[in-house]
């Protein structure tokens, strides 16, 4: 068939015309999000009303009508309202649901990052002005992106130039990282630091969607047999081991056993999205269970970890300190919580769990929500989710829809990893709660997700992008082509 | 198949323009291939909600099925806090003096502040890091409000907001002798007890060195503070009022008195012919000699027993052990406290008259040591607050009131619990008690007792009272005493003094009970 044969040729630059479309979705779902925030910081404003009247030896407070720090809420509001405004002005026709949900963790992390001591963390005025100003980056990140991102060329054509980047950043962290608690995460150039493994998750969904919509018919159509097990074609197969052998990587040099365990898993799930092959995700489950048992008897901070898993209350006030204290936060929390502001013990003016702000949200708000504000929370994630895979399968190709269910499926992930961590449900490992963990980088890496998302969702029939002239390996395996 | 599908992308083909792709009907639609990503999507997303479905389950067995048993562990932060957070009752003295209260740190957290060290032997301290010791401890539960004064409100107290309903205590104490007893000990190691006879309420219970318990309560200096206290070979946190145990030396001899003349062994008008030879050369008791220091002053006559008393005859009191029998002298000591712990409010040594196991008689393992015993040496060891109780029991005519050092506990609701004086035991007969309060009285204003009691007299004061020097093993400088009350004739405080290492009686521990004294007029007439 002749290419050039019924093809409509288009530029890669679109024309922008701005037609604003009303987004009526959004809107309403905003006024519920801002219902709820507005409720939200009543009470935490009314329980802190209550604490000081009985710091004061008083016995009730004056007046218990009052916003917990009606400033921050109302620039996080008015940064909702601002982000929904220039999705309605450029007119696109994306997802409606993404922001508000997004909106929604947002602003109950926020309230968390308030009711917190503010020198936990944020050298921006305290925690939560600091969370506040990193989510407003975050949501004009994810506005830029849904707004302009009209086209994907710059990520397909270029996924080894992004792989590249991404094992640049991963050997710079190697060799530079700045060690907090044990782990290698955190990278500083000059005033900026972050935790490069947060971007290197975005890299990589990036690299993988490219790597495996462009290798998908041969990884579906050609397999070759080791016994019983049908196993990629072996050339396919130095990708997986590659992936394998990055994750065991981070988990040695860096000693992030949750960003190996991320990247591993999303690296599973899209391979089964792209084949359908339940065998290779056997075989990668094969290979994790080997990786993790020689971990686990090679590295002392690998054993520590599974032990304390397995048995926090051996050591309660030791090792296990973080987990069982977690735990005890979910049990005070009970079926309704004990409201915001009012659970978390404070001993020597510091919440009960050490790095609660970072890693222990989900205990935190386990504890004033209870187990109600819980299951919502994740029913959030659950939407974040369900949303991304809808866009996945509405998607034009194959690259935009392993895309597009990479990014999604990496923020469900990794909340599964961090809250199972929190729950003892699965050995705790050191990453973010997404949009709801305090910190710069793993705000803004999940903000560039939802961003891009939102960009995929665009239902107009947007320009698609270029072919690519097949690799090379693919000429070679491609026997049926001309 | 592959072939097939190569034919709907222009793969084979000539290279396409970077700009040019295809946007038709029959563009790439891969959902219909025989492997279905949208199918595979789907189970990506089943697989997801049924992980996130474990999520649920795990928070529901923490949330709910775990929840009673580990949110009210010891170990729960909630717990550990509330115990952080409670503002501690606030002690005073008897005439409404603050002795204890709160200071917050910069968490905003309490912590206990004192006022003067002088109180550290009878209050002790409350501290986060290392418990509570002395009346705090000792009051613990009502301090912190743990046990509710109202019993109704206890019933109610867990459905509480602030579940903690703390008592102030106002005590028997007076700050200004409990400060005259630590200055008068000033450099010595020393206890001081004074008391009420008549209502058994201490009004100081002083143990030197002091200790700064602001300081050990202060979480910043607190560390540093108890350990270099812990490691201090002056023993500065031993409360030597209550469990201090030291040889009684003479002034033990009013428990032989009380013991001799209530049993009936011996009258107040008995001698014992070879006394006064005795004397001289020592008084032989199955080989072992009691010596005696007052010959020159006695002379050759035969002591009865006031003037035993008052030049403090150690052959008399020898004789009259023997007399007596071992187990009369321990069953009348047990009568005022001896052999138990004291029903006092803090934690108290044993005082023993014997170390026991002997089969002598009341645990004496031979007449010797009955004979020691008899003026304060032998076995018998003694905490100052017994042998203020000893000297209680004289100043209230034979009936010793129970010690105690709280007056009232007020709840923050206004609610009080008085606690009132308790009859600890009737010992001996008012009469009795008087004979032996005479002689204490002779012993104190006596021409010849002076000598031994010097210092203890005042001015304007009629007091009583027996010093005691108790010899120690291994040539140790010796302990110095004295117990007495005043006014004579209507009792009003007791007082126990015992200065460690410190040389005869009259060298201490007398005239430090004279100040005391002074002090205890200024404050009673004030």
């Amino acid at each position: 068939m002749s290419v050039a044969a019924g093809v409509r040729v288009t530029t890669d630059a679109p024309r922008f015309r701005i037609r604003p479309r009303f987004r009526g979705r959004e809107l309403g779902l905003l006024v519920l999000v801002g219902i709820g925030l507005f409720i939200g910081s009543l009470s935490l404003g009314a329980t802190e009303q209550l604490k000081a009247a009985l710091a004061d030896g008083r016995d009730t407070p004056g007046n218990l009508l009052v916003l917990a720090d009606p400033g921050l809420l109302l620039v996080y509001l008015g940064a909702l309202l601002l982000v929904h405004a220039a999705l309605v002005v450029a007119g696109r026709r994306t997802d409606q649901v993404l922001l508000p949900t997004v909106g929604l963790l947002g602003g109950i992390g926020l309230l968390l990052m308030e009711r917190l001591p503010q020198d936990l963390a944020g050298s921006l005025g305290g925690l939560a002005r600091t969370q506040l100003i990193w989510l407003l980056i975050g949501f004009g990140t994810m506005a830029a992106l849904a707004v302009a991102v009209r086209n994907d060329v710059w990520l397909r054509r270029y996924k080894y130039t992004w792989a590249a980047v991404g094992v640049a950043l991963l050997l710079l962290t190697f060799v530079f990282g700045r060690d907090v608690n044990g782990a290698r995460l955190s990278l500083s150039i000059g005033p900026v630091s972050g935790q490069p493994s947060e971007l290197l998750k975005v890299i990589l969904v990036v690299f993988l969607a490219g790597y495996l919509s462009e290798n998908r018919p041969l990884l579906v159509e050609e397999s070759t047999k080791i016994g019983p097990l049908r196993v990629p074609p072996l050339p396919y197969l130095a990708p997986m081991i590659a992936m394998w052998a990055i994750a065991l990587g981070i988990v040695i040099v860096q000693r992030d056993l949750g960003a190996a365990l991320l990247f591993f898993a999303v690296f599973l799930l899209l391979l089964y999205v792209s084949t359908a092959r339940l065998s290779y995700v056997a075989l990668g489950l094969v290979a994790f269970v080997l990786g993790a048992v020689a971990l686990y008897f090679v590295f002392g901070h690998v054993r520590t970890r599974i032990d304390i898993w397995l048995d926090p209350f051996a050591d309660p006030s030791g090792a296990g300190y973080q987990v069982v204290q977690a735990l005890h936060a979910f049990a005070r929390g009970g079926l309704i919580g004990t409201g915001l502001g009012g659970g978390l013990p404070s001993i020597a003016g510091r919440p009960p769990i050490p790095a609660l702000h970072t890693d222990f949200p989900f205990a935190a708000l386990g504890e004033e929500l209870g187990l109600v504000g819980i299951l919502a929370i994740l029913g959030l994630y659950l939407v974040l989710v369900e949303r991304g895979l809808r866009i996945a399968a509405a998607a034009h190709d194959e690259y935009r829809a392993i895309l597009a269910a990479g990014l999604s499926l990496v923020i469900g992930v990794q909340a599964f990893i961090i809250a199972g961590g929190n729950l003892k449900l699965i050995p705790l490992t050191g990453i973010t709660l997404p949009f709801i963990s305090y910190g710069g980088s793993s705000l803004l890496a999940n903000s560039v997700i939802v961003g891009m998302l939102m960009a995929l969702s665009e239902r107009t029939r947007d320009p698609l992008p270029p072919p690519r002239r097949p690799s090379r390996l693919r000429r070679i395996f491609d026997r049926g082509a001309p | 198949m592959t072939g097939q599908r190569s034919n709907e992308r222009p793969l084979g083909g000539p290279r396409p323009s970077a700009h040019a792709y295809p946007v038709s009907g029959s563009a790439p639609g891969w959902a219909g291939r025989r492997v279905g990503i949208g199918q595979a999507l789907g189970r990506v997303g089943l697989a997801l909600a049924i992980a996130f479905g474990g999520l649920a389950l795990g928070a529901g067995y923490w949330q709910v099925i775990e929840s009673a048993n580990l949110s009210s562990a010891g170990d729960d932060a909630a717990v550990i806090a509330a115990a952080r957070n409670v503002q501690r009752g606030q002690i005073f003295d008897r005439d409404g003096v603050r002795l204890a209260w709160n200071k917050k740190d910069k968490n905003g957290e309490p912590y206990r502040t004192y006022a003067s060290d002088a109180l550290s032997g009878v209050l002790g301290y409350a501290s986060r890091q290392y418990g509570t010791a002395g009346l705090e401890s000792a009051w613990n539960a009502q301090l912190s409000g743990v046990i509710s004064a109202d019993p109704l409100r206890e019933l109610t107290r867990k459905f509480r907001a602030n579940a903690s309903d703390p008592q102030d205590l106002r005590t028997t104490l007076v700050l200004q002798l409990q400060e005259a007893a630590v200055e008068t000990l000033g450099r010595n190691k020393g206890a001081v007890v004074m008391l009420d006879p008549r209502s058994g309420e201490v009004l100081a219970l002083a143990s030197t060195p002091t200790f700064d318990a602001s300081a050990i309560a202060d979480p910043s200096t607190a560390t540093k503070t108890f350990d270099k206290l812990r490691n201090d070979t002056r023993l500065p946190l031993l409360p030597r009022a209550t469990s201090g145990l030291y040889v009684p030396g003479s002034v033990f001899k009013i428990v032989t008195a009380v013991a001799a003349l209530g049993s009936g062994a011996v009258s107040p008008s008995t001698t014992y012919a070879d006394q006064p030879a005795a004397e001289k050369n020592g008084w032989l008791v199955d080989g072992f000699r009691v010596t005696d220091g007052h010959h020159s002053a006695t002379g050759s006559t035969p002591l009865d027993f006031e003037h035993a008393i008052e030049v403090s005859c150690n052959i008399w009191f020898a004789e009259t052990g023997v007399r007596t029998g071992g187990d009369a002298l321990t069953s009348w000591a047990a009568e005022m406290g001896f052999g138990s712990t004291l029903p006092f409010d803090l934690p108290t040594r044993v005082s023993q008259v014997t170390n026991g196991g002997g089969s002598f008689g009341g645990g004496f393992s031979d007449k010797v040591e009955l004979a020691n015993a008899g003026y304060g040496q032998g076995e018998t060891l003694v905490t100052p607050l017994q042998m203020a109780l000893v000297a209680a029991t004289i100043a209230n005519r034979g009936v010793l009131m129970e010690p105690h050092l709280v007056l009232e506990a007020t709840a923050k609701d206004g609610g009080v619990t008085t606690i009132s004086p308790t009859v600890m035991s009737r010992v001996v007969p008012e009469g009795i008690a008087a004979e032996i309060g005479k002689a204490m009285r002779l012993a104190v204003a006596g021409d010849l007792g002076q000598r031994y009691t010097n210092g203890a007299a005042v001015r304007g004061l009629a007091v009583a009272g027996k010093s005691g020097t108790a010899e120690l093993d291994g040539g140790k400088s010796p302990h110095s005493w004295f117990i007495g009350y005043a006014p004579y004739d209507d009792p009003q405080v007791v007082i126990a003094v015992l200065v460690e290492n410190s040389g005869g009686s009259g060298v201490r521990a007398s005239p430090l009970a004279g100040d005391l004294f002074r002090a205890w007029r200024t404050w009673a007439n004030g």
